[in-house]
This record gives C-alpha cells, structure tokens and sequence, in this order.
C-alpha cells in the first residue's frame, strides 16, 4: 500500500438547489476536520445528516460549493458502498480486477501485476477460493467482502465507507469489522467509515466524529488499550462501554436540541 | 408436472385440432377451394416444394438483412441519444413519427424513390421500417436504467465514455435490448411480408407473393402451405432469439433463477 496521506478539511460546504427556495438545500457546512495519515474515524449521525454527502465529496464524485480540501486524487481512494455495486455478469476476480483494468490507462499495470493484486485482495478478505464465482452465488456477506476487496485491491492509501455492513444480519458484521479492523492493523490506510450503529464506530475506530444538520458536532476518541486488540475482548472491555456511552451521548443531544 | 409432458401437451392439442380439421372438412365436406384439409396442404407443400423454398428463402433473406439494419442502427442511435441529450430532443420526434405514420401509406413512395430496379432493397428498407423502432427504445431504457451506484464505481475507477459503455451500460442493457430484438424480430418479418404484399406482382418472389398469386389462382390449400411457412419461419426465429437471450443472461441474470 501506498504512504497514506493525510486528509485536511476546510470550512466545506455543499448545497443543493431546491424548487421554491433560493439558498437550495445545505447538505453539508462548516465541516473542518483533519484525518491523519493511517487513522481510523467513524462517522455518526442520523439518517440525513450528510455523512455520505461528506464521503462522496471527499471521493470527488460531488464538488462541494463551498470551502477546501487537501488535494487527493481518485487514484488514492478505495470507497466501499453501502450496498456492494458489483457487475452482476463479472466473476469476482473480475469485478475486483475491473477499477485496475480501467485505470491501466494511467498506472501502466502488467497483467500479471493486476492478478497479484487482485489475489492478494481476494485473499485479505478471505475469497480466493471463490474467485470464479458469479455474485449471485454468493451470500450478502461475501458479496460485501468482494466489494470490500475491490477497493482495497487499488491499495488505496485512503478507505471511504458508506455503511458498508448496515444491510448484513448481527453476525456476519461482527466477524466483518473484525477483518476490517486486520487489514487496517497491517496495512493502515486513512479509513472513513460511515456507520449508524454507536457499537460498530466505538467498536471500530480510533475516534468519532457525529455529525448534525450537515456538521460536525462534536468529536470523541476512543481509547483502546493495546492489550484488548484481540478481536473479541474490547467489547467487554470498560473503555468500550465508555466510548458508546460518550457517543449516544452525543447523539442524543443533538435529539434534545 | 414432468418437463417432458409440459413439452408433449401442446403436441398433442396440435395434432388433435389437425385430426378435427381433417375429419369436419371430410364430413361436412366444404369445398376444397374455401378450406383445404391439412392433408390437402401437406401435398401442396410437397408438389411446390421448390417454389416454395425459393419464396421462402427470399423472405427470409429481406427479414434477415432488416432484422440486422434495426439492431445496428437501433443500438447505435440509442448510444448516440443516451450521450447527446441535444441530439435526442432534436431527432426523437423524428423517429416517432416514422414509426406512427403507417409503413403501408409510404411503402410505394420508397418504392418510387428506391426504383424498380432495387425492389428487394425497397423491401428491406420497408421491413426495417417496422422493425427498428422497439430496438431502439428498449436499447436506450436498458442504456439508461443502470444503477447510479455503478457508475460511481466507474468514476471512482476513472473510466472514460467509452469503457463505462463497454464494461458497464452495454452489458447491464443487454435484457432489454434482447427483449427490443425478440420483438423486432417478429416485426421484420411482419414488415418482410406487408412490404411484399405492396410492391406487388411479380416484383418480388417472397412467401407474401406466392400467397397472393395462390389466392387469386384459387390454390388454397397452396395459400395455406405458403402461411404454415411462414408462421413457421416466425416461431423459428422468436425460438431462435430465446435461445440466444438464454445463453447470455441464463448465468447472471436474475429472470433465469432457478426457481425451488
């Protein structure tokens, strides 16, 4: 994986236009943030309060109308959506191997250079025995899995996620954030993952950010002490419990106001 | 219900309802020259075996080459509309009014236009006509209704038109367009026909005219062999475009599940 760099935010905004009304709709205002290279924030807010207005803009697939941001291009971010997009006539490797197949316009990758990444991509998220498989013969996790490894097949030294566990059952997200939280150990790229799940932002990240009314509105670090990074023992962990009370906390302020 | 006995059964009511059709024309003993027995188109079919392949074999040949012309100029004209807004608005109307106004009112213009000396590419040119319209409306709303989350992962992946066209629309479009070319399918030949039927006596030598030559020599039982051809000719060619449908969605697409 490329050398993260690190995201800077400021003061941007994005608006819509609207019928009847001038200003247009604000999605998203005031966001000023900054993201250290390697660093893992989650996300928080109700639904409608420009989490994922704040990651397609960060990915470039919306100009924000108002303020700036350090300069990335799309070569240096893998976005996961919520739902996992994948080309239903395209095996995995295929859909995997297909955004380095595109891009290879530009970064000039041998074809033996895109299967080893590919593999390498499959084998992180633990599919590479499923390589030839259609998406419809596979299970809503694995579909995730395969979307999941289609980003980080560009080894992306920047990871955007828009809910991309919201649609699974209890379960398959555990065991997913578990795999999510290893290949961010071993290959730190800068992860924005957007959740509406309290548990899976204090479960996964080092901070998070919950957002209001397109703002950011507060911010809360996660303390997770070194000896709890086995997967299952931070969720019984006090730090944990604190962290998911300082986030609802959070929210419900936002409710009260 | 056993696969077999499904495809037996309409078998089996086609065979009955022939069996019917000989007994009541016997019976009751209707002219030969309103309505033949089958028997009686069955010898038809075997003593003009080869004129009738040579009409069925010019049909063919006219349904053929405007089947072609409709997809290629339908899914081109789709592409053109689904990358130039502008360029639809302009020409759309266009098309929709040479799809309304009715082929046989301006088949003897293209006949005209086209001259008797090219009458079979007049007939294609008819045929075409009728055919190339749902090729193109269903290419485009194939082209158009691919999910917008899969053209953010071509963003992201920094595609040009042209690879988002190739890896994403066309296929994702392919349904549809399968379903514009089963229809078109049957309308070339349909147009194949009324475009024979206008260019009239002795222009053409397609299974229309040896039905119209049939009729007024009073040959039914001919007519009727000529119309079983051509009524074969198109089940053969709506089997043959399922087929094809099958064999490219039937691994991916969510129509050829398998149902439990």
């Amino acid at each position: 994986m490329t050398r993260a760099p690190s995201l800077t935010l400021n003061q941007l905004g994005l608006r819509f236009p609207a019928h009847g009304s001038a200003a247009g709709v604000v999605a998203l205002q005031n966001i000023t943030a900054s993201f250290p290279a390697g660093s893992f924030t989650a996300l928080v807010g109700p639904s409608g309060c420009g989490k994922s207005s704040l990651l397609r803009v960060l990915a470039g697939l919306q100009a924000p109308t108002q303020g700036e941001m350090s300069a990335v291009t799309q070569s240096d971010i893998g976005f996961v959506f919520q739902e996992p997009t994948l080309l239903a006539w395209r095996n995995v490797y295929d859909n995997v191997a297909l955004p380095l197949k595109i891009a290879n316009r530009k970064s000039r990758l041998s074809a033996q250079e895109i299967d080893v990444r590919v593999s390498e991509a499959l084998t992180l998220v633990g599919l590479e025995a499923r390589a030839k498989a259609l998406p419809r013969e596979l299970s809503g996790g694995m579909k995730m899995r395969v979307s999941l490894a289609r980003a980080l097949a560009k080894r992306p030294p920047i990871l955007l996620m828009d809910e991309p566990f919201a649609a699974l059952d209890e379960l398959t997200r555990f065991r997913l954030d578990d795999d999510l939280r290893a290949i961010w150990q071993q290959q730190k790229p800068t992860i924005l993952f957007v959740t509406h799940s309290v548990t899976e932002a204090a479960y996964l990240a080092q901070r998070a950010l919950v957002m209001r009314a397109g703002e950011i509105k507060s911010e809360i670090a996660i303390a997770r002490p070194a000896s709890q990074n086995q997967p299952d023992n931070f969720r019984a962990a006090p730090s944990f419990h604190a962290a998911c009370a300082a986030i609802s906390e959070a929210l419900a302020q936002g409710e009260r106001a | 219900m056993g696969a077999v006995l499904q495809k037996l059964i309409p078998l089996a009511v086609g065979i009955a309802l022939l069996g019917i059709w000989e007994l009541s024309v016997h019976l009751t003993q209707v002219p030969i020259f309103v309505l033949p027995p089958p028997s009686a188109i069955g010898h038809a079919l075997v003593d003009n075996f080869t004129t009738l392949m040579g009409s069925l074999w010019v049909t063919v040949r006219i349904t053929a080459m405007a089947f072609f012309w409709a997809v290629v100029s339908g899914l081109a004209l789709a592409i053109v509309f689904t990358r130039a807004r502008l360029l639809e608005m302009a020409l759309y109307p266009y098309v929709v009014t040479l799809q309304v106004t009715p082929v046989v009112a301006i088949a003897p213009l293209i006949l005209i236009w086209v001259g008797f000396d090219h009458v079979d590419r007049a007939l294609v040119i008819i045929a075409w006509i009728v055919a190339f319209f749902p090729m193109l409306t269903n290419a485009v709303q194939g082209l158009r209704s691919t999910q917008p989350q899969l053209h953010d992962v071509m963003s992201l992946a920094g595609a040009r038109w042209w690879q988002r066209l190739y890896y994403l629309e066309l296929p994702a479009a392919l349904p549809s367009m399968l379903t514009g070319a089963k229809i078109s399918g049957g309308l070339a030949l349909i147009g194949a026909v009324v475009a024979e039927f206008v260019a009239g006596s002795g222009a053409s030598t397609g299974l229309a005219w040896r039905i119209i030559e049939a009729g007024n020599r009073l040959e039914i039982a001919t007519l009727f062999a000529a119309l079983a051809l051509l009524s074969a000719l198109g089940i053969a060619l709506f089997y043959a475009l399922t087929l094809l449908e099958w064999l490219v969605l039937r691994r991916w697409h969510d129509s050829f599940a398998k149902t439990r």
